[in-house]
């Protein structure tokens, strides 16, 4: 089962400390977030995760395999997807295109086949244009498939994005503050989306400043400030830790 | 009347084959934003590979028995090895300067042109190759029109590629994956993409569509020499800027336009023949005058490779 | 004796050999090593060559153990030219065969002319070549004035055209050609549809060619500076049905010009200077010239140039330009392509005939001195 492990893990930017030895683990079938002040690293770590970043000590490994140094799509391969603070979609392709390159990964025909159009070739695009469509479905975007994602309102641009990391199979999603941005109502839906998603077996690391989404679907916690690791547990452990009001609300007071 | 659709017929024939060479140029342009000065050369080796294979078959008779099969095995043939040398230029000249600045990656690009004229120069002789051409000669007259098969040949050619590319790009898997890239690198990554792959593929891609010119150029024009990739690689890169840099329907529109100007204003207008190349970059600034990114540029995103 | 000894004794060997013998005559050549003109300037090379080999064949020059050639790149460019006749004279060469264009003649000759370098121009046929005073300027080939005189002639004696369209490709030799036709055919009362101009280099000829379909000329008269180009444009010709009788002129004689063009070029007319291929000097050129193929437009006059240069030199058994020019002057030898008789201004005279191309080889046609066909 899928174990995502980072042991030790330092990043730096030049002189910048961005991570210290940061430690933790997401174990099968759990959710959990990732807190923290702005600029705590918490970004840094899903870039780390993900192979974007070079770390300067540590490992994280997935499946009890070193994905650390890996490439991107490799690591895309092993069944780690994301979503982006800033969403960053292909703003020109349309919802369904999106999901569809995303299953790049899990296709295999080349460019003569591509251009050939041979049998295989289609039967390969039409699976792919099927599961695009359920991820779709599932995230509830279905009858916006056509749409030009760029054309597409702030929340379901939200939503694609999630339908695209799911479009790859992945078996660990990431979750980079997905209910930023979102009405009330819409945080609601997507934090039972994010359980919909949960419970297809998929692991859950979630980056989110709307605590009442936080508390509410987490199995634990996890709080970063400055870079390193000052707490991790259950919600309300962490909620009266005195540690984590003191950086957290600290900050979230100026 | 029937001046004007001959010199029509012309310009499109021109046009099409700087089509097909400026969409190698926008297409690398853009998905790593670098003006591929070798693509002229890649256009070059493609005209040479053909010279050689068709005369080859020639010699053994093969040209008069099967002449559709010969250019066909040609054009497929000389379009994957242009292929794997773009691959290679990509992977020796551009690859280790992915993170350089793109000064750097364009000196690199001029260098690798220099080297390939020499390379050719100095394998293939200084001299002009005649193309077998006994097979070129037909044609018809149609209301005063006179279409010879070669034309109608490459606008033939062109289309079917440009048919091919475009649902290369905008049908398929590695359409999508390249139009991914081309938005943003680190993101396509993300979602699973080897860009290097894409990156390369594109190259490959824009180097066929360029051999296929340059096969099409020594058969309508009868010869091809080392340095025949300056003067259409200049003009391929003009029209790819005309129609938008990195917009494939821009390329084509450009090329067209590009070839189009040449001969009308050698047709029309006095003294017209010898400034004709003026005319086409004066077209080309007043448009990017009022259009700053190409007459395809408000939907750079969209189409872009 | 160590083996390290027996090496070191071998180089002084060879070091000391070099400088006692170290008589070498030297002579450079200007033309076009690549770019456009590549064909013909490599052969004017190859042509020097020939020269070289064959005077060394026939012993040499006495006092001189070796003739080495410096073959510089002149491309057609003045700049180029000038940078080339620079190298030459710091290699001092004491002769030059070259250039090609003559707008890279002319200003490269001003440079040999400052080191009192005699040049040969085996192919540059623009009057003013001879025509600035320099001492130790000579022309082996003819001069455009003629040629065009030449091809006026035929267009009314034999064509008897009265309509002449006039393409040219702006370089000093084509456009010069061009220009004097035009004046002649008003002179002459023919109608001079139009002078057009198209760019060296160009490959698509098709604007203008269907311009001239258009305009049914009895004559179009092609000057194009490469015979690469000329055999474009007959091609383009063919397929675009122009009809009219085709006159080029010397930059177009050239094997290529067949062997790009095919039947495209059947019937072709140019102007070019008289070879007798059958007196016994041809024949010893091109067994000379046989190592570097088939002979272009100016592989004989180079070699030529170079004959008489060597000659000269040999005759004169000094490498002193005065002494040199002395012996150019007085000499008077069957050459491969025609009678070589310089005279003080450095002219050797024009022979330009009339060439027709049939079955894919260069005819005498007409000449225009007796207004007879052979
Ligand atoms: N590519 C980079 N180069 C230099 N510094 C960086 C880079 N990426 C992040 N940082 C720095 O690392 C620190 C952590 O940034 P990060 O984006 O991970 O914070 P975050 O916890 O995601 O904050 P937020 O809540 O605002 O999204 C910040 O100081 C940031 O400026
Ligand atoms: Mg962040």
């Amino acid at each position: 089962m899928a174990h995502l492990c980072l042991t030790d893990v330092s990043v730096h930017f030049g002189g910048l400390q961005a991570l210290t030895e940061v430690s933790f683990d997401l174990r099968p079938g759990e959710i959990v977030s990732l807190i923290g002040p702005n600029g705590a690293g918490k970004t840094t770590i899903f870039n780390v995760i993900t192979g974007v970043y070079k770390i300067s000590g540590g490992v994280v490994a997935y499946d009890g395999q070193t994905i650390s140094g890996l490439r991107p799509h490799h690591i895309l391969a092993r069944g780690i997807a994301r979503t982006f603070q800033n969403i960053r979609l292909f703003t020109a392709m349309t919802a369904l295109e999106n999901v569809m390159v995303a299953r790049h990964c899990r296709t295999r025909s080349g460019v003569i086949g591509s251009v050939l159009r041979t049998g295989c070739q289609r039967a390969e695009e039409r699976a792919v244009r099927e599961r695009g469509m359920a991820a779709l479905d599932f995230v509830g975007l279905a009858a916006h498939a056509d749409a030009v994602a760029k054309n597409l309102p702030y929340g379901l641009q939200r939503r694609l994005e999630i339908a695209r990391a799911l479009g790859s199979d992945p078996t660990t999603i990431l979750l980079d503050e997905p209910a930023a941005g979102l009405n009330p109502s819409e945080s609601r839906e997507l934090m039972e989306m994010i359980q919909r998603i949960a419970k297809t077996g998929v692991n859950v690391l979630l980056v989110e400043h709307d605590m009442s989404v936080v508390m509410n679907v987490s199995h634990r916690v996890v709080v970063l400030d400055h870079g390193v690791c000052i707490c991790q547990g259950a919600p309300a452990e962490v909620r009266s830790n005195p540690a984590v009001i003191e950086a957290y609300l600290g900050s979230e007071t100026d | 009347m029937d001046y004007l659709f001959q010199q029509l017929i012309n310009g499109l024939t021109l046009g099409g084959v700087y089509a097909l060479v400026a969409l190698g140029y926008t297409m690398v342009y853009g998905i790593i934003q670098l003006i591929n000065f070798a693509h002229g050369e890649i256009f070059a080796a493609g005209g040479y590979l053909g010279v050689i294979l068709l005369s080859y078959m020639a010699s053994q008779g093969l040209m008069d028995s099967h002449p559709w099969f010969g250019l066909a095995f040609a054009l497929i043939l000389a379009m994957g090895y242009c292929a794997m040398l773009a691959m290679a230029v990509e992977k020796v000249a551009y690859k280790p300067l992915r993170q350089s600045s793109r000064l750097s990656v364009l000196l690199s690009a001029l260098g690798m042109s220099i080297f390939l004229q020499n390379g050719l120069m100095l394998t293939q002789g200084v001299y002009d190759k005649a193309y077998p051409t006994e097979f070129t000669h037909g044609g018809f007259e149609w209301l005063g029109v006179r279409v010879s098969y070669m034309q109608i040949g490459i606008l033939a050619v062109t289309a079917l590629l440009l048919v091919l590319l475009n649902t290369l790009v905008f049908k398929t898997r590695i359409g999508k994956a390249m139009r991914a890239t081309a938005q943003d690198k680190v993101m396509s990554a993300l979602v699973g993409i080897h860009s290097d792959k894409v990156i390369s593929t594109t190259f490959a891609i824009g180097a066929a569509l360029a051999a296929a010119a340059g096969i099409m150029v020594g058969l309508y024009y009868g010869s091809v020499r080392y340095d025949m990739g300056f003067v259409p690689g200049i003009k391929a890169f003009a029209a790819a800027v005309l129609g938008g840099i990195g917009n494939i329907t821009g390329a084509m529109i450009g090329g067209l336009i590009i070839g189009m100007v040449e001969i009308l204003a050698a047709a029309y207008i006095p003294a017209g023949g010898e400034y004709k190349d003026v005319f086409a970059f004066v077209i080309l600034i007043g448009v990017l005058y009022f259009m700053p990114t190409g007459i395809m540029g408000e939907n750079v995103d969209d189409t872009r490779v | 004796m160590s083996a390290k000894r027996v090496i070191l004794t071998l180089v002084a060997m060879c070091l000391m050999a070099g400088t006692a013998t170290a008589a070498t005559l030297k002579i450079g050549s200007l033309s076009p090593l690549t770019g456009s003109y590549a064909a013909d300037g490599n052969d004017i090379a190859n042509g020097t060559r020939a020269a070289i080999a064959a005077i060394e064949k026939e012993g040499g020059i006495p006092g001189f153990d070796k003739i080495e050639l410096f073959a510089e790149d002149s491309a057609c460019d003045p700049r180029q030219a000038v940078a080339a006749a620079n190298k030459l004279v710091n290699e001092k060469v004491v002769g030059v065969v070259g250039a090609y264009c003559s707008s890279a003649t002319i200003p490269a000759s001003e440079t040999l002319a400052e080191a009192d370098i005699p040049m040969l121009t085996p192919a540059s046929t623009s009057e003013k070549v001879t025509e600035r005073g320099l001492p130790y300027m000579f022309r082996v080939c003819g001069r455009d004035d003629d040629q065009s005189i030449a091809a006026m002639k035929f267009i009314k004696d034999v064509l008897k055209a009265k309509t002449i369209f006039i393409v040219d490709d702006k370089t000093t030799y084509s456009q010069g050609l061009a220009d004097n036709v035009e004046k002649l055919a008003n002179k002459e009362g023919l109608k001079v549809i139009a002078h057009d101009h198209v760019n060296q280099g160009d490959k698509d000829f098709s604007a203008v060619l269907t311009k001239i379909k258009d305009a049914k000329p009895d004559v179009l008269y092609m000057s194009l500076q490469n015979s690469a180009s000329g055999a474009l444009m007959l091609i383009q010709a063919k397929r675009a049905g122009v009809t009219a009788a085709i006159i080029g002129q010397d930059a177009v004689y050239h094997p290529q010009l067949m062997e790009i063009a095919k039947d495209a070029a059947e019937g072709m007319y140019l102007t070019f200077g008289y070879i007798d291929e059958e007196t016994p000097s041809y024949k010893k050129f091109l067994a000379a010239y046989e190592k570097f193929g088939k002979p272009g437009a100016y592989s004989a006059y180079a070699y030529d140039a170079a004959y008489s240069l060597l000659s000269a030199i040999k005759a004169a058994k000094s490498t002193d330009p005065a002494k040199i020019k002395a012996e150019l002057i007085k000499g008077d030898m069957q050459g491969a392509s025609k009678k070589i008789k310089f005279q003080a201004n450095g002219e050797s005279g024009s022979n330009y005939i009339i060439r027709v191309v049939k079955d894919g080889k260069f005819a005498n046609f007409w000449d225009p001195q007796t207004g007879k066909k052979y």
